[in-house]
This record gives C-alpha cells, sequence and structure tokens, in this order.
C-alpha cells in the first residue's frame, strides 16, 4: 500500500512516532554554518548569517570584509550589507518578535537591523558598565535579552519596543573577589514568572541561581520520591545534580533541562522542583546545541550526531555528516544544514492513525476507500461500509492530516478522501473542509521558496494571519499579503498603506504628480483609508508637494487640517478647517498661526476670514483683553475697542478695592471718557458715544450727591434710581437738578416722582404734585401708585379723573369696588367685552376652591 | 414620579441613546478607582439629571459638588470635573488647582469634557500650567431625550453665540447629533432646511456621512424619513409672544427647568411653609400628557369635569356594594395624585393669567402681531419703561415691535434706547447692542413684510375655538406660529410652493435628497416595495430648531401629528427650549 512508504520515514521514540520532512533544499551556495554566526528567527522567519569573528577561518576568495547576509528559510538572498562596527567583537544575535534583527558587540552597543539589513537608529546601548567590563555572552527571547559580563554581572532589556538596559541581582560567586564563572544561563520569559518580570538562570559551581532584579535565590530540585531511576546515579546523594554545562528552559516555561558535568540529562519542573527525566548519555562533553522539540522531548547536538532524549524508552538518533542549526519552534524543531532545511515533528494523532503501518482506524480506512473508488475498485464502498458509524470522525482526521501536510500532492491526496467521505457522511461541519482548503492555499503559497515561509498550520494559527500579513508586507511582500488579506476577507488598509510609504520611500526621484497618480490608484481600492498618514510618511521623506497633494484627497478633516499645519499650509488648513464647520479645528489652526506668526500678520490673516475671527474674538474676550485691543485698533474697528474700555471700567467698579468714594472713580471715568471719544471717531456710533457721555457724566454727579449726602448709595444706579432716591431722601432739589442736566422727559418724570412719593407714602406731596398741573400721562400713574401701595383712599382721589372708561372699570375692579367697576364697564362703549372679562376673572378662583373640595377628606 | 422620562412610547428608540450616555459616564467613572469628588457644572448637572439617578452616582463613590470660583471643600484625593467646553469654566479649575498648590494640598484632577475636548479650553489650562496636572477625558453626551418626542441638545447658548458673536461651535454639534442618530436609525433619505445656521447643518451633516459613513447595511432601512431644520432666526416673533397651552404657562411663569418646575411647597397644599418642591413634568403623568398641550383655558375645563365626575363615583361609592365596583373605584383613585398635583398648578397659574397686566399685554402681544396699530405700541412700550417694568419683559414686546416692523425708524430708536439706558442703567448698552447685531432691535431701513408673511401663511385666524381646535394657532388663541406653519408646508409640500415667502424671511433655504453608502441597487427596490408603513410603525420625520423652541410649539406639532391624514411620527429636536425671557436673557450679558 501506498501508505507504507509514508510511515517508513517515521521514527519510534518510546510510543511515538517522529517524522523529519526536507522542507527545502537551501537556495544559497557556499555558506557553511560552522564559519558563520547564524541567528534563525521563528515562526519560519529570516536567517542572518555573518562570518564568525571569534574563530580562525580560512577566506576563500572573498573579502576581508565581513557581510551581514539575511537570506529567507530557504536560503534565497533577501538582503546584505557591509559589517563595520566598532565595539569589539560580535557576542550574540537574534530575530525579535517584530523580525528586527539584534546584534550585540562586546562593548553593549546594540545593532539593530530590518529584515532589508538596513540599520535602525539610533544605536543603543546596554549601559556604562557593560561597556567597561565587555559583554561575554547574552541570552535572547522574543522580545528581550540577557547580557553577562565579564565582571560577572547582569543586565537586561526586557522590552525591545522601549530598550531601557537595567542591571539584575548579584550572584553570589560572580562577584569580582571570587571570580568564578558562570557555566551556563538560560531565561525564563516575563510571560510564564509569577512575577511578571524577566528571570535569569545562572549555573555557578553547583549552584543554579533564580536572578530578578532584586534578588539572586539558588535552587535546588529533588530526584523523583521512591522511584530508583535506573540511569540514576547516586554518588551525590540524591538531591544534588551538581555543576552544570548547559541548561535550557522548556517553550512553555514549566521545564528546565540540564546537562550536567557528568553527562546526564536533566529535565525538572520549574514550579514543582520535581525530576521529570535523567538520562545518563555516553559523553560527558557537553553538547553544542540543545533544544526542546515541541514539549514533548529533547534534542541535543554534538557534531555529526543528533540525539532525541523523551521521557521514556531510548533516544533516536540522527546523523549528520554537516554542521546543523536547531531551529526551535512550538510544535517541533527545524533544523537547518548547509544544503537543507527539515522540520523535526511528533507525528499528528490523525496522521498517525491513517498512514500507521496496519492501521485499522476509520480514517485509514477512508484513505483506503478513496484509493479503491479511484481504482474503481468495489471495495471502496466495503470501507465505507465498514466504517458508516464513525465516518465524520474518519472525515475529521482527514482533513486535521491534510493541515499538516507539507507536501502538496499529500495535502490534496487527503482533502480528496475528506470531501469523499463527506459525501456520506450527513451531520459533519461542511465547511471545516473549506477553512482548511483556505488555510492550506495561505500556507503553500507563504512556503513557495521565493517567500520562504514554512509555517505549520499549528504555528499559523498561533503567530495569527494578521502578523502574518505584517510580515510579508515588512519583506515587501506586497502583492501577496494583499491577495492573502482580500482572500481571507481581512482589511486590506494596513497592506495598501504600507506599500504606498514603501513606494514612496523607494521612488525618490519618480516627479511627483506621475508619483501621486501610482499611489492614487492603489489608495483608491480602499475606502477610508488614511491619505493624512500617507501624506506624513511623504513629508518625512522631504516631500511636502507631494505630501500637499496627498493630503488633499483625505477626506477627515480632523486628520487633514493638523497634516496641512505641520507642512507649513496655513492658508489651507483655515480654509479646510472652517469648511469642515468644526470650530475646534479652526482654533487649532488659529493657535498654531498665532504662536508662530507676528501679531499683525496673524491679525491680517484671521481679519479676512469671518469665522476665524470671530472664534479669535470669542477667546481673546475671555482670555486676552489686551491683545484683543491690539487687534481691534489693527483693524480700524475702533467702536469694539471703546465697548472694551466701557467694560473695563464696570469691571473696575465691581472691584472690590474700588471702594465707594475712593480715588478710583477717576479713572473709571477717564476710561468711559475714553470710550465715548472713540466711539465719536465714527459716524454709526455717534449713539453710543452720547451715552458714555452720559455715563461719566452721571458718575460724576453720583459722585458729588454722594459726598454731599455722605451716603454712599447713588454709584451705578440709573440715571431713574438717582432721581428715585433723591425724591426718597426728600432732596428736591437735587432730583431736578438730575433731571434736567439729562433732559428727562416729563412723561417719564410724572411716572417716577408718583411712584417715589408712594414708596415714602407722602400723600400730602403726591395729591400737591398731582395739582400742580394738569399731568401729561394723566392721573394713571397716580391711581396706579397707590392700589400698588395698597391705599384705597387715596387712590379713590385719582380714579374719577381717569378720563379712559375703561381704564376707570378696570382700576374699580383692582381695588375690589366690583358695583363701580361694572357702572363704568357699562358705560364704556366696547360692547360688553370688559363686563364680560371682569366675570371670568371674578368667577374662576371661585373654581378651584370648590374643585378641591372633595379630595381634602379622601 | 421621576424626574427621567420613561420612554417606553417613543417612536424612535431614545431610551437606547439614554442607555448608551449612562453608560459611558459610569463606565468613565468607574475608571478612576476609590472614592472621588465630582465637581460638575451648574447647567451641566441639569442635563446629567436626566440620564442617570443621582443616587445611581452616590454609589459610585462620589461626592457631589458644583462648579464655581470658589475652591473645591473636599476631603477627596482625586477630583473629577465634568464640564462643557465653555472657556470660564477653565479658568475656575486652574484657580482651584492653583489654590491647592498653594496649601500644599495633593490631589488628582480629572478633567472630562462634554461632549468632547476643545483645543481653545486646553490652551487655557496650558497657559495657567495647570494642563499637566491634569487627566483629560470627554464624556461625549451630545443629546438629552427630554420626552418621547422630544431631545435637547442642551445648547443654552447657541441663538446668541451664532448671532452675536459669530461662534458656530453649535452648528456643528447640532450635526453631531444628528450624525449620532444616524448610526442608530439609518441616514435621513430627505432634507428640508430653512435658515442659515440649518442649511450649514446640513452641509456638515453631508461632509461627516463622507468622513465618517453609516453603513446602511448595518442599520438597515432607516426610520426617520425626513429631517426639517429650522434655523430659530427665521422665526423670532413666536418665542417672543406668551405661550398659552398648559406647559407652555407654566415655562412662562415657573420656568420648567430639566422636565421639573420648583415651587413653594406650599403652593401643592403641603403644610410646610417656605420650602421648595420640585414637580417632574413629562408624559409618564398620564393626565400631564392629555393636558400639557391644551389651551390653559380648556385645562381648567378638563380638571373641572374630571373632578366632578371623580366627585360623583365618590359619592357613589357609599352605595356600591360589589367587589368588582370596588376595583374600579379603587383603580379610579389611583389618578388622584395626578389630579391634586394639576388643580394645584393650575391654581397658581391663574393668580398670574388672571391679572389685569397680564391681560393687557396679551392684547398688546397680538395688536403687535397684527402690526397695524404702530403709535398704540410704542406708547404702551414706553409706558413700561416709564414703570419701569421688569427689562426682560420690555425688551420682549420691543423685540416683537422691532420684528414686525423690520426696525424703528431712527429717532424712535434712539429715543427708546436712551430712555432704557437712563431707567434701567448704563450697563444694557451691551445688550442693546447684541440686540442689534443680531438684527432683533434695529433702525428701519426697508418697509416690513411682516404683512405679506402674515396673510399668506394665515398667521391670524380669527375665531379660534381653543377647546375644540382645528389649526395650530388654538397654542397662541388665534396666532399661528410662523415656525410651525413652516414645518406644516416642509411636511405636506417641501419647500417649492411657498419659495416666495421663503426669499422674505432671513437666511437660505434647502431641499435635498440624500443616499446613504451606496449598496446594491437591488436591495434599494427590495425595500422601495415596502416602504411607508412596513411593521406597524409611522415613519418619522425629525424636526430639528437651532436656536431653541417654545413648548406652544412642541405642542402645536403635537397637535399637527394627531391630525387625522398624517402619515408621520413627529420627533423634535432642539438646541434648548427657550421662552422669549430665557431668549433675551441670553443676550444681556452679565456686565454690570
Amino acid at each position: 500500500m501506498a501508505n507504507v512508504s509514508v510511515a517508513a520515514e517515521w521514527q519510534l521514540l518510546y510510543n511515538r512516532y517522529y517524522r523529519k520532512p526536507e522542507i527545502y533544499q537551501m537556495r544559497w551556495k557556499h555558506v557553511d554554518l560552522s564559519r558563520n554566526k547564524v541567528a534563525c528567527a521563528s515562526f519560519g522567519g529570516p536567517i542572518a548569517v555573518i562570518r564568525d569573528d571569534s574563530k580562525i577561518v580560512q577566506l576563500y576568495a572573498e573579502s576581508a570584509l565581513r557581510k551581514l547576509r539575511i537570506f529567507n528559510s530557504a536560503g534565497v538572498l533577501l538582503s546584505e550589507t557591509v559589517w563595520k562596527h566598532p565595539g569589539g567583537r560580535l557576542i550574540g544575535m537574534s530575530w525579535s518578535d517584530d523580525q528586527t534583527l539584534i546584534s550585540i558587540v562586546q562593548d553593549g552597543t546594540i545593532y539593530r537591523y530590518n529584515i532589508h539589513a538596513e540599520l535602525i537608529q539610533p544605536n543603543v546601548t546596554m549601559g556604562k558598565e557593560c561597556f567597561e567590563q565587555n559583554v561575554v555572552e547574552c541570552v535572547f527571547w522574543g522580545n528581550g535579552v540577557v547580557c553577562l559580563t565579564e565582571g560577572g554581572q547582569l543586565f537586561c532589556i526586557s522590552d525591545f519596543k522601549t530598550m531601557k538596559p537595567y542591571k539584575l541581582a548579584d550572584v553570589p560567586g560572580l562577584t569580582e573577589d571570587d571570580m568564578l564563572q558562570p557555566s551556563c544561563l538560560a531565561v525564563r520569559e516575563p510571560q510564564y514568572t509569577m512575577s511578571g518580570n524577566v528571570e535569569v538562570l545562572v549555573a555557578v559551581g553547583d549552584e543554579i541561581y533564580v536572578v530578578d532584579e532584586d534578588e539572586a535565590q539558588s535552587i535546588r530540585f529533588d530526584e523523583p520520591g521512591g522511584e530508583d531511576s535506573e540511569m540514576g546515579n547516586d554518588d551525590y546523594g540524591g538531591s544534588l545534580i551538581g555543576p552544570v554545562q548547559k541548561m535550557i528552559v522548556s517553550p512553555n516555561g514549566k521545564f528546565l533541562t540540564l546537562f550536567t558535568h557528568d553527562g546526564r540529562i536533566v529535565v525538572v519542573g520549574m514550579e514543582s522542583k520535581q525530576i521529570a527525566i535523567d538520562y545518563s548519555c555516553e559523553s560527558a562533553l557537553p553538547p553544542q546545541q540543545m533544544a526542546w522539540c515541541g514539549m514533548d522531548s529533547v534534542l541535543l547536538y554534538w557534531d555529526e550526531d543528533l540525539m532525541m532524549v523523551g521521557p521514556l524508552g531510548d533516544p533516536v538518533h540522527y546523523f549528520y555528516d554537516e554542521p546543523v542549526i536547531l531551529i526551535p519552534e512550538c510544535d517541533g524543531v527545524r533544523i537547518l544544514s548547509n544544503t537543507s532545511l527539515e522540520f523535526l515533528q511528533r507525528v499528528p494523532d490523525s496522521t498517525e492513525s491513517i498512514f500507521k503501518i496496519g492501521s485499522t482506524s476509520p480514517a485509514a480506512l477512508l484513505y483506503d476507500a478513496l484509493d479503491h473508488f479511484d481504482r474503481r475498485s468495489a471495495k471502496a464502498d466495503e470501507n465505507l461500509r465498514l466504517i458508516r458509524s464513525s465516518l465524520s470522525e474518519a472525515v475529521e482526521s482527514c482533513i486535521d492530516a491534510a493541515g499538516h501536510e507539507f507536501d502538496v500532492t499529500r495535502q490534496r491526496a487527503l482533502l480528496r478522501a475528506a470531501s469523499y467521505g463527506q459525501a456520506f457522511s450527513s451531520n459533519f461541519q461542511r465547511d471545516r473542509v473549506q477553512e482548511t482548503c483556505r488555510t492550506l492555499r495561505v500556507l503553500n503559497a507563504v512556503r513557495d521558496p521565493d517567500i520562504g515561509i514554512p509555517l505549520s498550520i499549528q504555528q499559523y494559527k498561533l503567530l495569527t494571519p494578521v502578523v502574518l500579513i505584517s510580515r510579508l508586507i515588512n519583506a515587501h511582500s506586497h502583492l501577496l499579503a494583499l491577495r492573502i488579506s482580500e482572500y481571507l476577507g481581512m482589511n486590506k488598509e494596513v497592506v495598501i498603506m504600507h506599500w504606498a510609504c514603501a513606494k514612496i520611500t523607494a521612488s525618490p526621484s519618480t516627479p511627483d504628480t506621475h508619483l501621486l497618480e501610482i499611489l492614487l490608484d492603489k489608495l483608491q481600492l480602499c475606502r477610508g483609508i488614511s491619505y493624512a498618514a500617507v501624506a506624513t510618511h511623504a513629508d518625512n521623506c522631504g516631500r511636502r508637494k507631494l505630501a500637499a497633494m496627498l493630503v488633499e484627497h483625505e477626506p477627515r478633516s480632523t486628520k487633514q487640517v493638523p497634516l496641512l499645519l505641520s507642512i507649513g499650509e496655513e492658508d489651507t488648513a483655515l480654509v479646510k478647517a472652517t469648511e469642515s464647520g468644526d470650530t475646534d479645528l479652526v482654533y487649532l489652526v488659529i493657535f498654531h498661526i498665532w504662536q508662530k506668526r507676528p501679531p499683525l500678520e496673524f491679525f491680517a490673516m484671521i481679519q479676512g476670514r469671518v469665522l476665524a475671527r470671530d472664534l479669535f474674538v470669542a477667546y481673546a474676550r475671555c482670555h486676552k483683553q489686551e491683545f484683543l485691543k491690539d487687534f481691534f485698533l489693527s483693524t480700524g474697528q475702533i467702536h469694539e475697542v471703546a465697548f472694551l474700555l466701557w467694560k473695563e471700567s464696570w469691571d473696575m467698579g465691581k472691584n472690590p478695592m474700588a471702594s465707594k468714594g475712593s480715588p478710583l472713580h477717576g479713572p473709571r471715568i477717564k476710561l468711559i471718557e475714553k470710550a465715548s471719544n472713540l466711539f465719536s471717531q465714527t459716524k454709526e456710533h455717534t449713539f453710543e458715544s452720547k451715552a458714555a457721555e452720559e455715563h461719566a457724566k452721571l458718575l460724576r454727579i453720583q459722585h458729588e450727591l454722594e459726598a454731599s449726602t455722605k451716603q454712599a448709595i447713588f454709584v451705578d444706579s440709573s440715571i431713574n434710581d438717582t432721581i428715585r432716591t433723591c425724591i426718597v431722601l426728600r432732596n428736591n432739589r437735587a432730583a431736578a437738578k438730575v433731571k434736567s442736566e439729562f433732559k428727562v422727559s416729563d412723561k417719564r418724570w410724572y411716572w417716577l416722582k408718583t411712584f417715589a412719593l408712594a414708596t415714602i407714602k407722602d400723600w400730602e406731596a403726591l395729591e400737591k404734585f398731582s395739582k400742580e398741573r394738569r399731568p401729561p400721562t394723566g392721573f394713571r400713574p397716580f391711581v396706579e401708585a397707590c392700589i400698588d401701595a395698597d391705599e384705597k383712599a387715596e387712590a379713590l382721589k385719582y380714579i374719577p379723573k381717569l378720563s379712559d372708561l375703561v381704564e376707570r372699570g378696570e382700576a374699580y375692579a383692582r381695588i375690589g369696588m366690583a358695583k363701580e367697576a361694572a357702572d363704568a364697564a357699562a358705560q364704556a362703549n366696547d360692547g360688553g367685552e370688559l363686563l364680560e372679562r371682569f366675570r371670568k376673572t371674578f368667577s374662576q378662583n371661585a373654581i378651584f376652591d370648590t374643585l378641591k373640595m372633595p379630595f381634602q377628606g379622601a | 414620579m421621576a424626574q427621567i422620562p420613561n420612554l417606553e412610547n417613543a417612536p424612535l428608540n431614545l431610551k437606547s441613546i439614554r442607555e448608551k450616555s449612562q453608560r459611558e459616564l459610569v463606565n468613565l467613572l468607574k475608571d478612576i478607582r476609590g472614592t472621588k469628588c465630582l465637581v460638575i457644572d451648574p447647567k451641566l448637572s441639569g442635563s446629567v439629571s436626566l440620564i442617570i439617578q443621582t443616587s445611581t452616582l452616590k454609589e459610585l463613590g462620589l461626592e457631589l459638588r458644583h462648579l464655581s470660583e470658589e475652591p473645591v471643600q473636599t476631603e477627596c484625593t482625586k477630583v473629577v470635573y465634568l464640564v462643557r467646553s465653555q472657556l470660564s469654566f477653565m479658568r475656575h479649575i486652574a484657580s482651584h488647582i492653583h489654590n491647592d498648590i498653594s496649601k500644599a494640598i495633593q490631589r488628582d484632577y480629572y478633567v472630562f469634557f462634554v461632549p468632547r475636548r476643545s483645543v481653545a479650553c486646553e490652551k487655557i489650562l496650558e497657559q495657567e500650567k495647570v494642563h499637566n496636572l491634569v487627566t483629560v477625558k470627554e464624556f461625549p453626551l451630545y443629546m438629552v431625550p427630554l420626552d418621547e418626542d422630544v431631545i435637547s441638545f442642551e445648547l443654552d447658548l447657541s441663538e446668541k453665540d451664532c448671532l452675536v458673536d459669530g461662534d458656530v461651535s453649535s452648528l456643528w454639534h447640532v450635526a453631531k447629533a444628528i450624525h449620532e442618530l444616524e448610526f442608530s436609525f439609518g441616514v435621513i433619505p430627505k432634507v428640508r432646511a430653512k435658515g442659515k445656521g440649518s442649511v450649514r447643518v446640513a452641509d456638515i451633516l453631508n461632509r461627516m456621512q463622507v468622513e465618517e459613513p453609516v453603513n446602511t447595511n448595518d442599520v438597515g432601512r432607516p426610520e426617520v424619513d425626513t429631517l426639517i431644520l429650522l434655523d430659530r432666526e427665521v422665526d423670532m416673533v413666536t418665542p417672543m409672544c406668551t405661550q398659552l397651552t398648559y406647559e407652555g404657562l407654566l415655562n412662562e411663569f415657573l420656568h420648567i427647568s430639566n422636565g421639573a418646575v420648583e415651587v413653594d411647597s406650599s403652593v401643592m397644599g403641603s403644610q410646610q411653609e417656605g420650602k421648595k418642591m420640585k414637580v417632574p413634568l413629562n408624559s409618564s403623568d398620564k393626565l400631564f400628557k392629555e393636558t400639557r398641550d391644551l389651551n390653559f383655558e380648556v385645562v381648567v375645563q378638563v380638571l373641572r369635569q374630571k373632578a366632578t365626575t371623580m366627585k360623583e363615583d365618590y359619592t357613589e361609592i357609599n352605595s356600591t356594594q360589589t367587589v368588582s365596583e370596588l376595583k374600579d373605584f379603587v383603580k379610579k383613585l389611583n389618578s388622584l395624585p395626578e389630579m391634586t398635583r394639576h388643580i394645584h398648578l393650575a391654581q397658581h397659574l391663574t393668580t398670574f393669567t388672571s391679572k389685569q397686566s397680564f391681560l393687557s399685554q396679551l392684547d398688546m402681544e397680538q395688536t403687535l402681531v397684527e402690526a397695524e396699530s404702530y403709535d398704540i405700541c410704542f406708547e404702551y412700550i414706553e409706558e413700561l419703561i416709564h414703570k419701569q417694568e421688569p427689562l426682560t419683559k420690555v425688551l420682549r414686546l420691543l423685540v416683537l415691535f422691532s420684528i414686525t416692523n423690520s426696525g424703528l425708524p431712527k429717532k424712535q430708536f434712539d429715543y427708546i434706547r436712551t430712555e432704557l439706558l437712563h431707567s434701567y442703567g448704563f450697563e444694557h448698552v451691551v445688550a442693546l447692542n447684541n440686540l442689534e447685531k443680531a438684527g432683533l432691535l434695529k433702525k428701519q431701513e426697508f418697509k416690513s413684510n411682516w404683512q405679506t408673511v402674515k396673510r399668506t401663511l394665515k398667521l391670524i385666524v380669527e375665531d379660534t375655538d381653543t377647546s375644540r381646535p382645528v389649526d395650530i394657532a388654538y397654542v397662541y388663541s388665534g396666532y399661528a406660529p410662523l415656525s410651525i406653519r413652516l414645518v406644516q408646508q416642509a411636511i405636506h409640500s417641501g419647500w417649492r410652493p411657498i419659495e416666495d415667502i421663503l426669499k422674505l424671511l432671513p437666511g437660505p433655504h434647502l431641499e435635498t435628497k440624500r443616499s446613504g453608502f451606496p449598496s446594491s441597487p437591488s436591495v434599494d427596490s427590495l425595500h422601495g416595495a415596502s416602504n411607508g408603513v412596513a411593521d406597524g410603525r409611522r415613519s418619522v420625520i425629525l424636526v430639528v430648531f437651532i436656536g431653541g423652541v417654545t413648548f406652544a410649539e412642541i405642542s402645536a406639532l403635537r397637535f399637527l401629528a394627531s391630525k387625522e391624514g398624517m402619515a408621520y411620527d413627529l420627533i423634535i429636536a432642539t438646541t434648548k427650549i427657550v421662552n422669549g425671557a430665557a431668549l433675551i436673557e441670553t443676550f444681556m450679558d452679565k456686565q454690570g
């Protein structure tokens, strides 16, 4: 059967099968891993190669200058650059999670490269101590690094985004007095530790210390309780492991693998401190590399020998006649050699159930059935009938196994088996096949050697499509990224945006208009894309004109306006902000210009723009009055200045410091007079000018009155009130003086005086006043003043003198003389309207009283 | 009864809008751990009280304070300012912080801007050197549902800002609020606008749809069919008249604010003298829902009738025997508190309405609106000034006078202004100047066209039977509000037939159709077939008043909506509920 050949390639480690398919034949030429320092990114990322300056190597036909070369996982050269940094030997090099190559040299300087071998500025350093003491070793994890100095101190950067180095606690025995050398280091990533901070494991002598920022604690491990391991060596009295030559932490941070001085491999739990595996190797020589393969086994690599140790059973050996590098992944290990890249992983359960020799699982039978079906053998039907009950399970297995395959023919065969089975199965989630097909298409596309990202399905799910796409665009595979995001129904904005920015960077010599056309063509593919962001990039690339053209297309004014400001297009910014109707944006522009330009220029700019001007005035009124005066003066709005001065005079009056009768009245009056003068300069404001003049005069008179009466009750009252106060104080001369001074009309005078006299209840004077001459207002003021003061008898003196009968009737009604009111109303010639109204008012109040009655008891 | 209205029967799901605001506020406050002092600007606190109960706020561990110039007295180390983005508040906040610094009190400060942060405000904080001490956040409260069919944007100063200061921030706010509504209820397809501000809002709204499109696929068929935008400036006559509906009169005399009036408890028949009490007024009160829109005269009759029936029931109860009859009676008793409440309020109102001066004022308003006896009006106003009646009352009539005559002849204009300044004080020159800038009180330059408008739109309706109204004129006992006449036209026939009249009124007009996101035509036609009354709900027309609306106008609109043959529900949105006095007061800068 065809299946046999598949399983023949598997190795058995105790009861688990492992397989090691070759993914790529490396495309590179003349790369010898043993001569180089190599950094391989996880998740099928790029490979950085640079000649190892700690080794003496023979140069062939090559330059003596060292070159940093970056390849994809298939060995296709992506970029290269000459390495000529000072700072001593290159100590460590690794890819961070966002695919930045971090390289640390002896003096602690960190050089960062992107995937295009471009140096990312600025260079960072691990700190002064590293510079003085030299870095001897560093251990990386996805997003950080720990460095060991010659002086035995540890420094850490726990986040490559912030690049802030800090010192970890001193390790006992590593201080300068003891001069011990640590035998090895390992790092537990922050995401797996209790504290959330990174923990460094340092083996010094017999001890292993866990070091963090605050302290270094030694840890001890126990042998498995009671169980006397065959492989165990009891020389150290059980709990002691002794000096450790090499150690690594498992991918989930829960286990620690140690290679001891006597050639034992020990796996211990970090929390439980229990020993899970203890196995003696033939050699006490430490392996060159050690790696976890998923969570199930540990790989050790010596020259030509790769050994895999599991919890139980004999280890598996693979032999290589060339150097290899182990690249741990979440679900296995990639093995890179000079000529090929292989992926070592545990055979997935579904695959095993189908291809294991002699397997009779439903999935295996289904796969077999398809084979028969293709050969038109009736046995296909027989097979199907056998597995009828577990058909959906079989289909599921086939789909799953297909997902795990790197080989496209086998993917296809498995998927065909799945869909064949699906046809006979009624209760199966049909979109599972589709979904896997979709995922596989994406995976196959990125696995193509030219792209060279050999992701397994598990890695892909862990990485997420979003990150995959961002990696693709980082590597400038925009078209593929676009197709994938389209295919997966994701937002294309990220891709197009990145493309546009990269395009601008990459075409410094293309003319603006031409480049704009190219960009717009693609930007229009995506609705709601931020033109402003692209424009910002163009501006940063020194293409201000292009930026201006691009920002024109930005529909969101909130993004457009700030950008226009930053590229110096203030006029356009003001226009756009005004058009948007968003006053906040207009303010943004105003403040920007205000800050940058001299006042006169600023005034000229906003004077012509109504909204900007009005908003500025509103703001300045509240906060910058002096500046506002300057504005009005420079733009010839004299009357506005006058209003401001006038307002100031009131503010001054409100000021508690300006107590009554103090010399502050002088300045107040001056301000008002100045305002009056300013008003008089324009034709339109003669009224205001006169009013201000009168106001000044009034203040002066009030001032004098306060001085003469020694009562601070005049200032800031109106002319009417001043007169009234005079009358109330029985100072008729003063009242008459104010009256004539301001030419108070007779009508107003009569109303004023009658009410004032009524207030002080001087009925005699009131009567005298009424008889002085025939009042120009009629007798109404007298009647109303008396009624208001609730003096019926006084009111009756004047009511009969009212000439209007309706008025007279109403007046009677108001003092409750219904009969007289009715008489007057009857005489009035208005068709009984008044009479009707009286009836209503008199009855209405009675209604409510009767209404409320019944509810009082309820 | 709660002050927060029950919104169950709203034509649109306004409840969800209120709940969203509620959630946002609570989340903002919850983000700050521990006890804190919430300092809220007084006007805003009224609006907030319409979306969340004070008790709920207190449960979040808050001390509540009103923002003023005085430093905040609290033990809390966290002070949260919840303020509208007004420049003057920034000064207060800065001075509070400076005060704390001088006393070496350490506190965390948060400023939550409503509805959004503003560059100008933050500029002031920067200049006062406190910006780095405060955490700035936003509480996007763009609107508050006042009742089932009324939304307020809570922009008190909108009219004055636009007309006097040229600060049109409120227009953006209005557009934003409508756009927010569109996110919930779909893009409104038809727009009719009259007035400068309205046309601008329509324009900004279109821009917003381009910048942040409402995806029609997300919201389905638009629930609002037409948007009618109207500037208050177009009709300043109506608010200057005294409203004669029950709710309108309550507002004129007792100032309804945030859906409640505050009266002396003695008014409501309580024994405690001198104490104030709040009476909530919204449609959760069945009796109020029934009477609020009626002419006050009729309300008195209705109340009398109800009381009489009740009285009869009450006397009959002695003779009833069966349990079911008793049950019925008890059910009726449930409405008793409502009855007493409104009888008290109505009686209180009559103490104002029966005054001679009130009646003559109404007469005068009618005369002013008819605008046929210039001298009588002028003398009446002159006498009001001489009597030194309250300034707002005088200005209200004066504005009415000026508008209907399109200004006063120069000589009289100057005379009246001088009399005003002499009588009330020179500080009021600012108010006069503001009114002049706004065109509300001005020199006559050309002949008034009010007569034409009045005649063509039939604004004066003789023989109005207020108890069985056939026309909206009942709300002002004979004067049909110009604004509502325009809305009436906009609903029934659009602007075209009255374009000539529109040209006589201030500001441009506009009538457009909008579409949402270009969706596939097949979907459109599918919906087109089921247009109109699809799911038993009527289409909605949103009427937006920029610069304020009066209760009487709202009543008139409700009357329109209830008329036979009306195919739409109306929702009214406004920058603020106003009346003449409130409008005039916004123009009277506190200068003196």
